[in-house]
């Protein structure tokens, strides 16, 4: 007998064996807290969004003794619709997903809200860095001790090594927040997309 | 409005909360695993009923949102402490049915069954349901053609399980 028909032979002898729960029960489950993986991603990226909007609303004061140049102020501004966009975008995103769908559609769904937190993410890094290393090498250029330095010992040495430490601080500082995010979402969604490439690969 | 909604609802699930067993018992290694995700489900079925509209039954709506829930919301508790393997015993049989040999086999098909991806146990508790390919492949978003090729391939890989 094929493998799968003795199974469900088998499935089907223990059609009544399975524990039977009461009303109450099924009634107290109903009104029990969700610990879906959308759940998680929502809050995550609510965080996510709101951490970058705060971040984008905070910048120009972050540190008033650097004066940054008016191009950045002008680039915070800019950055306000795109993140309101994200954010509706997001919204939209989340608001298709169904637990009614197929299977391959609602994995579709799922990785697309994310995709849309990852690019917010990725939009706020990138912008972060360079405001980070305008800063920074604005801080190292407007300290009266720097400057006094170099002026009597400018040599092209001294302005690599402050051109190396604000490349190696800004890398460091990207580094750090795409690692987090990469360990955050590569276990939360490690096996969404396992399966969305399961499901891909049969249709090839 | 909404109590009756509620109680509809949880008078229809405790018909058919046989086949939120089922979706458990394939997806999950032990009994509170088995409890966690039954919960998940109830959840996403009561969540997801007010837009259920009667244009499929409702077991078939059950198995979909059952299986998305197995296969895409649920995460597994970490907490959780393995109490035991769950295996065809589990659901005990009648000592007049018992069958030892076959009660081997049934025991090792249901370990093979296990150690398939989430994917190919969805396509084998639908064909265990005697669900049509048409039915597979709109639960999972793929083609018939190819339903029936993966569940081909699934055979395959249980027999390859059981026989290395």
């Amino acid at each position: 007998m094929d493998e799968l028909e003795l199974l469900k032979k088998d499935w089907k002898n223990k059609e009544n064996d399975y524990p039977t729960l009461s009303y109450d029960e099924i009634y107290k489950m109903i009104h029990s807290k969700s610990s879906s993986i959308v759940k998680w991603i929502f809050i995550i990226s609510m965080i996510e969004l709101g951490l970058g909007l705060l971040l984008a609303l905070l910048n120009p004061n972050i540190d008033t003794k650097i004066k940054l140049p008016d191009w950045t102020t002008t680039l915070t501004y800019l950055s306000y619709p795109i993140i309101l966009f994200f954010i509706y975008r997001f919204y939209i995103n989340y608001k298709t997903i169904s637990a009614t769908d197929n299977v391959k559609k609602l994995i579709a769904n799922i990785i697309k809200t994310r995709r849309t937190v990852k690019y917010y993410v990725l939009f706020n890094v990138v912008f972060g860095a360079i405001i980070f290393a305008v800063g920074l090498y604005l801080g190292f250029g407007n300290s009266p001790e720097v400057i006094e330095n170099l002026n009597t010992t400018a040599s092209s040495k001294k302005y690599l090594v402050i051109i190396a430490t604000v490349v190696i601080a800004t890398a460091l500082f990207v580094g750090l927040i795409l690692a987090i995010y990469y360990l955050l979402y590569g276990l939360l969604l490690r096996r969404l997309n396992r399966n969305y490439k399961e499901l891909k690969k049969i249709q090839q | 409005m909404n109590k009756e909604l509620e109680h509809n609802f949880v008078e229809l699930l405790k018909q058919h909360q046989n086949i939120v067993h089922k979706v458990c018992r394939l997806y999950t290694n032990n009994k509170d695993e088995h409890n966690d995700l039954f919960q998940e489900i109830t959840i996403q079925l009561w969540r997801a009923f007010p837009k259920f509209r009667g244009d499929s039954k409702f077991s078939t709506w059950m198995y979909r949102v059952g299986l998305n829930t197995a296969i895409t919301l649920y995460r597994k508790s970490k907490r959780r402490i393995k109490t035991y393997e769950l295996e065809p015993l589990q659901f005990k049989l009648k000592s007049d049915e018992y069958d030892d040999t076959e009660e081997e086999q049934l025991k090792a098909l249901y370990k093979a069954v296990h150690q398939l991806n989430d994917i190919e146990k969805a396509l084998v508790l639908l064909y265990l349901e005697d669900k049509d390919y048409r039915e597979i492949s709109e639960t999972l978003g793929i083609t018939e053609v190819n339903a029936r090729v993966k569940m081909n391939r699934v055979k395959t890989k249980l027999r390859t399980i059981l026989n290395p």
